[in-house]
C-alpha cells in the first residue's frame, strides 16, 4: 500500500522474459523438424496408410477366426505363466538387492556399487538377455523367456525398492534400534513394514508390464502368444491374427484390472477395492464439501 | 438483484442444506451471513452462481433463473458474479497476473486463452484490479510466494477483473490473522461503496459481522432465522442463530479484559 | 479367555481375527506359481538343473557381453541416429495427441460421463497391446522402414501418456477448478488455466520417460523391420558376435543415461 508522496500509483512492473525457457522450446522444435526431415519417411506410404490399415483391420476382425481360439488360448496362458514366473524371480531377487542398494540402510560404497549393477542389468533389453544368455542355457521356450524377464525386472524393481526404502520415516527405525535390535531384525521390523505395501504395488505393476514383455518375447522364439502373432502376420493369415489380438487384449485388460484392484487394496487398505467411485464426474463444489477421494500415485517403472 | 424463491437444496445422502428459503437482496447491498458450519451458508452462496444445484424453487440473479440456465447462459451469469474463497483457490504455480486475468476468461476468445496471450485491454483491467487492492508490484510473482493476506487480495482482484455486478465471499478471512482479516474486510467494504457491487460475505466471526455488516442474515439448519442490521445484532440474536451461548471461537478478537 | 482376572476385573480381549485376505492370496499365489513352473505343456517347465549344467557356457557369454567391441562403432552410428530421430518424432507427436485424450479420460476434466467411460476403455485397449504388435501391424501396412516404427511408437505413446496424465489430473487440487467455473470459463479454458499448470511438471516428466521407453523399444521393433538399431542388434545376435552386441547395449545404456540426466536437470529447472 505504498502510494508515493507525489500521489502517483506505484510503478507497474514489466512482464518478465523467459529467455532460457523459450530457447529450450525452440531447440526442441528444431530437433523435431530435423529428425522428421532427416528420417526420410516415405510419405507416399503414409497416404496409403488409412486404406491399407482399414483393409488389415477388416481382414483381422470382420470376422476373426474364432476356431483359432483352441490354439491361441493355451499360448496366452503360456505367456501369462512366463510373465508370472519372471516377475516372481524379479521380486524375490530385487528385495534383498533393494536393501543393499539403499543409501540409508547400507554403507555408501556398497549401495553405490549395487545401484550401478542394477542400472547395468536394466540396460540389457529382455530380448538380448533372452536370445543371448538364456536360450543357450535353457533352450528355446518360455523358461528362457521367464528368466530373461526375471533378470531384467530385477534391475527396475531393485531401483524402485531402493528408492522406497530411502524415503521412509526414520522414526520407527530409531525406535526399534533403541530396543537393541540387530541389523537384520531392524530391517524386518522397522523398515520392511513401511515399504512393503509400496513394494508389493511395484511387483503387481511390473507383472502388468511383464505380461506385455512375455507377448513380445514370443516373437523371438520364447513361445507364447507372441510367436502366433508374428507367424500369422508374416503369412498373412490376418483373421487368425485378429483372434490372437483379441485374446491378448482381453487377457491384458483382465490382468490390469485385477492387478489394479490389488494394488489399491495393498496401498489403501481393505475396503478400497470396491466398484470404482473414481468413475463419477467430479463436481468441485461437492467434492470440497465432502473431501476429495484419493487416487493412486504410482511412479513409472 | 438476487432473489431466492422457496429454495430447497438436499444433498445425496439426505442432508437438507437449505429448506424452503425465500430471500431478496437488492443491488449494492453489503450482506453478511452467519451461522454454524452446516447451517447452509456455503450452499446458499453457491446456489447464486449455480455451483450447487438446487432441488426445488428458483434462484434469480438480475431476473435470470440460475438453476434452469443453459451452459452458455450459466457461464454468462457466472461471469457477472465474482467469487472469493476461504482457501483462495489460486493456481499456485502461475503468476499473480495470470490468476487475476482468469476473471477475464469469459470474454477471451479460445485461441488467446489457449496460448495464454492476454489482450492489452485485459492486461489494463488486470493492473487496475491489482492497484485497487494494493499489490500491483507483485503482478508477476508466483502466487504461492505470497502471504495468505496477499493471496486473498489476488482473489479479490480476480473477482474485480470480471467487472462483476455481484461479489460472493465464502469465509474469506477464516484462514487469516486478525489484522489481515480486518484489512480484507475493509477492502471488500470499500469496493462495495466505491463501485456499488452487491456483496455477500459468509462469516464465521461474529464481531466482524457486527462491525462490517449493513445487513446480517443468520442461518440455522438451512432456514433463515435472523435478518437485520449489524448494529442490532446483539448477543441474544446470535444465541438464537447458534442455538447456544457464544464462545471464544466465535469471535476474531477477544475484547481486552 | 473371557473370565475376568481377579486383579482388574475386566475381561482380556481376544485377539481380533486376521482378515483371511492375506492368507488366501498368498495361498493362491503359491498354487499358481507351482502351476506355472510345472513341466510343459502344463506350465513353462522350470528346470533348475539346466541352469546349473550350462553355467560355464553362460559365464563365457556373459564375459563376452562385458567386453564391448569398440571397433564396431562406425557401423552403429547411422542406426543409432535413426533410433534417436524416431524416438523424437514419435515422442513429440504421441505426447501432443495424448494430452487432450488424457483430459477426456479424467473425471476432473471430462465433459461428460459417456466420454469419460468410452475414452478410458479405448485407452485401456490401446495400452494393452505391446509396442511390438503395433510395429508388426504397421510393417504389414506400410512396409519395413522407420515409418512403421514411428507410427507404432506414436500409438504406444498415446496410450501411455494418456493413462499416466489422466491419473495425475485426477489428483489435482480442485480449488482452482472451482474458481475457473465460478468466473464463467468454458471447460477448455478451465482445463488450460486451472488444471494444466498443475500437471505441467508431471507432463514433462512423463514425456521424458516416454522418450526413454521409445529408445529402449527401438531394440525390439527394429527386429521386425521397423527401423532403428534393433536390426543391427538382431543380426549381430544371429551371428553370435556378442562383443558387438555388447557395444550396442552400451551405446543404448549411455544414451538412456544422458536422457535421465537431462530430465533431472530439466525438471529441476521447471519446478
Amino acid at each position: 500500500m505504498s502510494v508515493a508522496a507525489t500521489g502517483t500509483l506505484p510503478h507497474r512492473p514489466g512482464r518478465p522474459t523467459h529467455l532460457r525457457r523459450d530457447l529450450l522450446f525452440i531447440a526442441v522444435i528444431a530437433v523435431f523438424l530435423w529428425s522428421l526431415v532427416n528420417l526420410g519417411l516415405r510419405l507416399d506410404r503414409l497416404i496409403e496408410l488409412p486404406g491399407k490399415l482399414l483393409g488389415i483391420m477388416e481382414a483381422m476382425f470382420l470376422p476373426p477366426d474364432w476356431a483359432y481360439v483352441d490354439v491361441a488360448l493355451p499360448e496366452m496362458v503360456v505367456s501369462l505363466q512366463m510373465a508370472w514366473i519372471g516377475t516372481l524371480i524379479g521380486a524375490v531377487l530385487s528385495l534383498p538387492l533393494g536393501f543393499f542398494a539403499a543409501h540409508n540402510v547400507s554403507p555408501r560404497p556398497v549401495s553405490a556399487a549395487i545401484r550401478l549393477l542394477l542400472d547395468g542389468i536394466r540396460a540389457f533389453p529382455e530380448i538380448v538377455l533372452a536370445v543371448v544368455i538364456f536360450v543357450p542355457i535353457a533352450g528355446l521356450g518360455p523358461y528362457a523367456g521367464a528368466l530373461a524377464i526375471g533378470i531384467h525386472s530385477v534391475g527396475t524393481l531393485g531401483k524402485l525398492t531402493a528408492e522406497a526404502i530411502e524415503s521412509i520415516d526414520s522414526g520407527p527405525v530409531e525406535g526399534v534400534r533403541a530396543t537393541g535390535a540387530s541389523g537384520l531384525q531392524l530391517q524386518r521390523w522397522a523398515v520392511l513394514p513401511q515399504v512393503l505395501p509400496e513394494v508389493v504395488a511395484f511387483w503387481l505393476y511390473r507383472f502388468e508390464i511383464n505380461v506385455r514383455a512375455a507377448a513380445v518375447l514370443g516373437v523371438v522364439g520364447a513361445g507364447g502368444i507372441g510367436s502366433l502373432l508374428a507367424q500369422t502376420l508374416n503369412y498373412g493369415r490376418y483373421s487368425k491374427t485378429g483372434l490372437a489380438i483379441i485374446i491378448v487384449v482381453v487377457a491384458t485388460l483382465l490382468v490390469d484390472q485385477i492387478s489394479g484392484r490389488l494394488r489399491r487394496r495393498v496401498i489403501d487398505g481393505p475396503g478400497s477395492a470396491g466398484p470404482d467411485a473414481a468413475q463419477e464426474i467430479v463436481d468441485p463444489a461437492l467434492v470440497l464439501a465432502e473431501g476429495a477421494p484419493r487416487p493412486i500415485a504410482l511412479r513409472p517403472s | 438483484m438476487i432473489r431466492f424463491d422457496r429454495v430447497s437444496v438436499t444433498y445425496r445422502g439426505g442432508v437438507h442444506a437449505l429448506r424452503d428459503l425465500t430471500l431478496e437482496i437488492p443491488d449494492g447491498q453489503f450482506v453478511v451471513m452467519v451461522g454454524l458450519s452446516g447451517a447452509g451458508k456455503s450452499t446458499l452462496i453457491r446456489a447464486i452462481n449455480g455451483l450447487v444445484p438446487i432441488t426445488s424453487g428458483s434462484v434469480f440473479v438480475d431476473d435470470q433463473d440460475v438453476a434452469r440456465a443453459s451452459g452458455r447462459e450459466l457461464r454468462r451469469i457466472r461471469a457477472s458474479v465474482g467469487m472469493i474463497f476461504q482457501g483462495f483457490n489460486l493456481v499456485k504455480r502461475a503468476s499473480v497476473m495470470d490468476n487475476v486475468l482468469m476473471g477475464r476468461l469469459h470474454s477471451t476468445p479460445g485461441w488467446r486463452s489457449l496460448l495464454g496471450r492476454w489482450s492489452a485491454a485485459d492486461l489494463e483491467l488486470g493492473f487496475e484490479a491489482l492497484e485497487r487492492v494494493g499489490i500491483v508490484d507483485k503482478a508477476w510473482v508466483r502466487a504461492s510466494d505470497l502471504s495468505g493476506g496477499q493471496q486473498q487480495r489476488v482473489g479479490i482482484a480476480r473477482a474485480l477483473a470480471q467487472q462483476p455486478h455481484i461479489i460472493l465471499a465464502d469465509e474469506p478471512v477464516a484462514s487469516l490473522d486478525p489484522p489481515t482479516s480486518h484489512q480484507v474486510m475493509r477492502d471488500l467494504k470499500r469496493i462495495n461503496e466505491e463501485l456499488g457491487i452487491t456483496t455477500i460475505v459468509n462469516l464465521h466471526f461474529l464481531d466482524l459481522a457486527r462491525v462490517y455488516g449493513d445487513r446480517v442474515i443468520g442461518l440455522r439448519g438451512g432456514e433463515l432465522v435472523y435478518d437485520g442490521t449489524g448494529a442490532a445484532a446483539d448477543d441474544g440474536a446470535f444465541r438464537d442463530i447458534y442455538g447456544r451461548s457464544l464462545t471464544a471461537e466465535d469471535v476474531l478478537e477477544t475484547p481486552a479484559a | 479367555m473371557t473370565a475376568p482376572t481377579p486383579a482388574t476385573g475386566t475381561p482380556r480381549p481376544t485377539r481380533p481375527r486376521r482378515s483371511p485376505f492375506v492368507a488366501l492370496s498368498l495361498l493362491a499365489g503359491v498354487v499358481f506359481t507351482l502351476y506355472c513352473a510345472a513341466p510343459r505343456p502344463l506350465g513353462i517347465g522350470v528346470d533348475l538343473g539346466a541352469i546349473a549344467s550350462n553355467l560355464t557356457r553362460g559365464r563365457e557369454i556373459i564375459a563376452q557381453l562385458l567386453r564391448p567391441n569398440f571397433a564396431f562403432f562406425p557401423r552403429t552410428v547411422t542406426p543409432l541416429i535413426e533410433t534417436f530421430q524416431m524416438a523424437v518424432v514419435a515422442c513429440l507427436i504421441g505426447c501432443a495427441v495424448g494430452l487432450p485424450l488424457a483430459f477426456l479420460a479424467s473425471r476432473v476434466t471430462a465433459p461428460g460421463r459417456w466420454t469419460l467411460t468410452i475414452d478410458r476403455w479405448v485407452l485401456n485397449v490401446v495400452r494393452a497391446l505391446p509396442d511390438l504388435l503395433y510395429a508388426l501391424i504397421f510393417v504389414a501396412a506400410v512396409g519395413i522402414g522407420p515409418l512403421a516404427g514411428v507410427l507404432a511408437l506414436i500409438f504406444f505413446n498415446i496410450g501411455v501418456m494418456a493413462k499416466l496424465l489422466s491419473e495425475s489430473t485426477d489428483a489435482v487440487d480442485v480449488g482452482p477448478v472451482e474458481a475457473a467455473m465460478a468466473v464463467g470459463a468454458s471447460r477448455t479454458q478451465m482445463v488450460r488455466s486451472a488444471v494444466f499448470p498443475q500437471v505441467l511438471p508431471n507432463y514433462v516428466a512423463y514425456s521424458l520417460y516416454i522418450f526413454e521407453l521409445n529408445i529402449r523399444a527401438s531394440t525390439v521393433i527394429g527386429i521386425v523391420g521397423a527401423g532403428g538399431i534393433g536390426n543391427v542388434l538382431n543380426t549381430q545376435m544371429k551371428f553370435f558376435n556378442f562383443s558387438n552386441v555388447a557395444l550396442v547395449v552400451l551405446e543404448l545404456f549411455l544414451l538412456v543415461l544422458l536422457i535421465e540426466l537431462a530430465s533431472v536437470s530439466l525438471r529441476r529447472r521447471l519446478v
